[in-house]
């Protein structure tokens, strides 16, 4: 457990390490969408690229300051010369902040390898497969363009089951936290599924199996507060889960685009990988800005919360968050129409300490009125 | 020496029917806020004393100042008291406390002491926060909306505002409803636009217009937050009976506007100081306690 929680400390120094030891290139991407078998399959490491609260501002050099604290973030990042070790940045058709921000790192930072891929928005309309299908072709042909190697069917089915593997991995640690007195809190949850996109998945599967062998060694734990789900805007580090379970609660499920959603599901087996592949990215569950036609994602949510026998949603979403701001009236519906208590947070990225802390504590104490009392 | 506008009085008072020393319970509750710090002690479950103090950058000692001069008002010792119950933001910083609880539940509990068991929905309005919540007929929260980071219309705002117009803050609202006619709301949404809209006001309006115009804003936004609450635990109207609590409260101006806004009469004051009602809340929780045996 200590590793992955090193392995965040500095989300960067695995991937330059990396690149060092193995003359390998490194990718970036922003939407988990991003087809990362492909990249895989050619020798590349993708590694999400993570935000942080951009304190100074300078991104607001390029971008709106109204746009979501995420996308500011990112590109605060770039500027500031985090990621400088990517070879490559790859986006996936989501938001218009990212977008925005994508453009301007394209803009001004220097990287031999720039794709867009066309992600459908309509991902149950008819089109959407064929789209997704010719927009991966697309993109291997790319990839092997700028690698000048050939990416074989062996070389994708290697991939395929690598990321297969984690995705089954981290779907018995999330299972292990469906108990009643769950062994993996909230944040080793969050610490692993972090780590898995920031490191090799091979690597990532060893201590993945050893952390699964090390929680079968647990008896009880104190995970017995209240059991809540944390739903919202991507998060790239663990502070808010940290701060929600220093209240006592323990978060036994999330539905955060970059935790259970990033490894929800595997690449079922196909004669033609692509289409494989094509169709585990439309199966994902939704993100908000994936969602529009059917409306599939509420739903989702609200049973996998029933699922794992939430008594109480944390609703954290970015300010200027568009897509989860559009998302908000319908969850927040479902749940009182199913009578779990949520609670909407709307912050900037920072987390201000005293003031989520009270927060949390008083959402914790409407959890725990007695149900003879709740009317 | 600049006159310093935004000081508003610190303040303490004890009972003239309590007397602590026939009182076989005799408990305590301490509410160290983002600007002040509040205590009470409760005797056999009647307020018997409270105080109001400034904060400085040490909650533990304001807390201490705060229960120091609660205690001297009643007239007792701290040994005489049973239990302690801490809340406010510093909360955690108080080491004499048996016990901590967030400032919602508190002011709760404490709302339906000062206005009657009646309360529904509560408004806490303090230095850093405003909290709108709802409340069931024990005193527990059901549902509650905070507003976000910035502190428009809130006590710290209200306390710039007070130096920026050079008015004395508990004057404020008073002069405030001396218009005939309620101008437009400055900008509710930050505090630094709201000061700086309210600069540009006082170029070519009387004072008395700004001084509308502000707390218009802040009623405002408190206004918002409530139909937030209502549109989230219940079908979109404020349910009766409301209280406020909170030092903000006690600026007429801002009230009498958010309950023109509303249409709802908030509760009058049967007992106690809306100011001190985290500290009150906290002592009857403290008060549960010493009676439960924890």
């Amino acid at each position: 457990m200590e590793r992955f929680r090193k392995l965040l400390e500095d989300p960067h120094r695995y991937a330059k390490e990396w690149k060092e030891k193995t003359g390998g290139r490194v990718i970036g991407y922003f939407s988990h969408y991003f087809p990362e078998e492909i990249a895989y399959a050619a020798g590349i490491l993708p590694v999400s690229i993570f935000s942080k609260p951009d304190i100074e501002g300078i991104s607001q050099r390029y971008l709106y300051s109204a746009f979501c604290p995420y996308s500011l973030g990112v590109l605060a990042q770039g500027l500031k010369g985090e990621y400088d070790y990517l070879d490559g940045i790859v986006h996936v058709e989501s938001c218009m902040p990212i977008r925005g921000a994508v453009a301007n790192w394209w803009d001004r930072l220097p990287v031999s390898f720039k794709h867009y891929i066309a992600m459908p928005s309509q991902l149950d309309e008819p089109s959407a497969k064929d789209l997704m299908y010719s927009e991966l072709t697309a993109f291997k042909r790319y990839i092997e363009d700028w690698t000048g190697k050939a990416i074989t069917e062996k070389d994708l089915d290697h991939a395929i089951e690598v990321y297969n593997t984690n995705r089954t991995l981290m779907r018995q640690v999330y299972e292990l936290r469906r108990l009643d007195n769950p062994v993996v809190s909230g944040m080793e949850a969050m610490e692993m599924v972090l780590t898995s996109q920031i490191i090799d998945k091979e690597e990532h599967n060893k201590l993945l199996k050893e952390a699964l062998n090390e929680i079968s060694q647990r008896g009880d734990t104190e995970n017995t507060g209240p059991r809540l789900m944390l739903l919202g805007s991507e998060i790239s580090d663990t502070s808010l889960v940290e701060l929600i379970e220093s209240a006592g609660a323990v978060i036994v499920i999330d539905a955060l685009c970059n935790g259970r959603n990033y490894f929800w599901n595997n690449v079922l087996p196909m004669d033609d990988r692509m289409l494989a592949l094509a169709f585990r990215y439309l199966d994902k569950p939704r993100s908000p800005v994936k969602d529009e036609s059917y409306r599939r994602r509420v739903n989702e949510i609200v049973a996998t919360a029933i699922d794992y026998n939430v008594q109480g949603v944390v609703y954290a979403i970015h300010r200027f968050c568009i897509p989860h701001q559009q998302d908000r009236p319908p969850i927040e519906k479902a749940f009182k129409q199913r009578v779990i208590p949520l609670h909407a947070i709307e912050y900037d990225g920072t987390i201000p300490e005293g003031e989520y802390l009270t927060r949390i504590e008083a959402f914790i104490e409407i959890i725990n009125i007695p149900t003879s009392v709740k009317v | 020496m600049t006159a310093e506008y935004w000081k508003w009085p610190e303040s303490e008072w004890a009972s003239k029917e309590v007397d602590c020393k026939k009182a076989s319970i005799i408990v305590a509750g301490v509410d160290v806020g983002a600007i002040s710090s509040k205590a009470a002690i409760m005797c056999d479950g009647e307020l018997a004393a409270y105080s109001v103090v400034y904060n400085d950058s040490d909650s533990e000692t304001c807390a201490q100042k705060a229960l120091d001069k609660a205690l001297k008002a009643a007239g007792i010792e701290k040994s005489d008291v049973k239990k302690i119950v801490s809340t406010g933001y510093g909360r955690a910083n108080t080491s004499f406390a048996d016990k901590t609880a967030t400032e919602l539940s508190c002011h709760a509990r404490g709302a339906q002491y000062i206005y009657g068991p009646s309360v529904r929905t509560l408004l806490d309005v303090g230095g850093q926060d405003t909290k709108a919540m709802s409340i069931d007929q024990y005193g527990n929260v059901t549902a509650f909306i905070m507003n976000d980071k910035c502190a428009a219309g809130t006590g710290r705002g209200i306390e710039t505002f007070a130096d920026m117009v050079s008015v004395p803050i508990q004057d404020i609202g008073e002069l405030s409803m001396d218009v005939e006619e309620d101008p437009e709301p400055v900008s509710s949404t930050c505090i630094t636009y709201a000061n700086s809209m309210a600069a540009q006001l006082m170029r070519k309006e009387e004072k008395n217009r700004v001084l509308a115009a502000y707390c218009f804003s802040v009623a405002w936004r408190d206004y918002i937050l409530l139909m937030r609450l209502a549109n989230q635990s219940g079908n979109g109207k404020v349910e009766e009976d409301l209280a406020l609590t909170g030092g903000v409260v006690k600026n007429t101006g801002i009230a009498s506007r958010l309950e023109r806004e509303l249409g709802i009469k908030a509760l009058p004051v049967m007992k106690g100081d809306p100011q001190a009602a985290g500290a009150i809340g906290a002592a009857i929780l403290a008060a549960d306690m010493a009676a439960s045996g924890n």
